[in-house]
Parts: C-alpha cells; sequence; structure tokens
C-alpha cells in the first residue's frame, strides 16, 4: 500500500477550527491547501508523531492564500 | 474505488488482513449528507460510529449554556472517524458534528456490531481499539497545537 499521511493543519490568528485530513501525497513548504471552500498555503511542517507502517502523521501550519 | 480499498487507507483499520477488512465492510452502511445536515448532536446518545470517506465535516463544542453558540473545534475530512468515544465510554455524544460539503459521505458502523467483531476476533479488536488510541492522541496533539 502506498503511503498515508494523516496531517493535522491549523491555522494561527484565524478564525478558522484547523483540521485533520487524510492525504496520499506528502505535502511539503509551500502547497496551497484548499479546506472547504478557503485556500491556505504550508508554511511549516513537523512530524507529528513517528509513523506506523503506511501512516505518517505530520503537523502543518498554515496562512490564508491572499485574494 | 471499493470500500475495501477505502478502508485500508484509514488508520482505525491499519494492520488488519483482507479477510478482517471485508468482516468490517460487511457491516458498513454508506450515509450521504449535505452542507449543514447534523451527524451527530452534543448530549444524545449514540450508537454508531463513523468514517469519512469523501468531503470534510466540522466539529462543534457548545457551552455550559444553551443559549452559548456552538463554535467550530476542528473540521475533518477524508479517512477520520467521528462518534468513536460512544464505542470507548457508551457515553452521550461530545460534540455536534454537521457536514461541510456537498456530498459528504460517510460510513456508519452500528457500535453492537463492532463489539460483536471483536467477541469473535480478538486480533482485530485489538488492532482497531490500538488505533482508536492512536487516534485520540494524534487529535489531541492537533488540539495542543491548535490552542498555542
Amino acid at each position: 500500500m502506498a503511503a498515508i499521511y494523516k496531517v493535522s493543519y491549523v491555522i494561527p490568528g484565524e478564525d478558522h477550527p484547523g483540521a485533520i485530513v487524510n492525504t496520499e501525497e506528502k505535502p511539503t513548504v509551500g502547497d496551497q491547501i484548499q479546506l472547504g471552500d478557503r485556500q491556505f498555503v504550508i508554511v511549516e511542517l513537523i512530524d507529528l508523531m513517528p509513523a506506523r507502517g503506511e501512516f505518517h502523521f505530520l503537523h502543518a501550519t498554515l496562512k490564508p492564500v491572499p485574494t | 474505488m471499493d470500500l475495501i480499498s477505502q478502508l485500508s487507507k484509514v488508520e482505525l483499520f491499519d494492520g488488519l488482513t483482507e479477510d478482517e477488512l471485508s468482516q468490517v465492510a460487511s457491516i458498513c452502511r454508506e450515509r450521504v449528507f449535505h452542507p449543514g445536515e447534523v451527524i451527530t448532536q452534543q448530549g444524545e446518545s449514540g450508537d454508531e460510529l463513523f468514517v469519512v470517506t469523501e468531503g470534510l465535516v466540522e466539529v462543534l463544542l457548545g457551552g455550559p449554556q444553551a443559549e452559548r453558540k456552538p463554535r467550530a473545534v476542528v473540521n475533518l475530512g477524508q479517512g477520520q472517524i467521528i462518534g468513536e468515544m460512544a464505542l470507548v465510554d457508551h457515553g452521550p455524544r461530545s460534540a455536534t458534528v454537521r457536514a461541510l460539503t456537498d456530498p459528504t459521505l460517510v460510513q456508519a458502523v452500528s457500535i453492537e456490531d463492532f463489539e460483536g467483531l471483536f467477541e469473535d476476533n480478538h486480533h482485530l479488536g485489538f488492532i482497531i481499539m490500538r488505533n482508536m488510541a492512536s487516534d485520540l492522541s494524534f487529535k489531541l496533539r492537533h488540539q495542543h497545537l491548535a490552542g498555542r
């Protein structure tokens, strides 16, 4: 099975609760993420917990993409 | 994508054999929700656990006063589980969960059916409860970082 990335997203200073979502593509700093109808960019990415098998546990800090 | 392939990409079922995934698939029931529709209601009893297979839901917590507007604490997307605390403690729903996207697809599993599988297959039961503990740990770490 291909790797699965379980990602915790938080958006400091914004009226958005953040999200937890699985993705099959490893996120990287600079990637744009759509949560609902809003677009964000990843500004920091860390391992949240050690990987287990094909599951990787990441935490990403986001900021809104200027409209 | 078939249901077993979808379930194999959910952390809750990581480590199950193909046969065990088939057993879980046999007790899943797909439900379709639209934006604003309630999947679980805080304070009500719950006898099902849900796995989000498509879309996004929001988790809302009400305050101690009934008049206080519930606040969203996290959104959950593909592969995430909802209502798992009912499987752990059989207590009332700890939060309200609403669909955000159209459609939002979930697989619903009866807690009674789940516990029946655990009784019949202790390996399956151990794996799912271990993964549920890991999921609760992940959500707690997320909340810690969200509150920085």
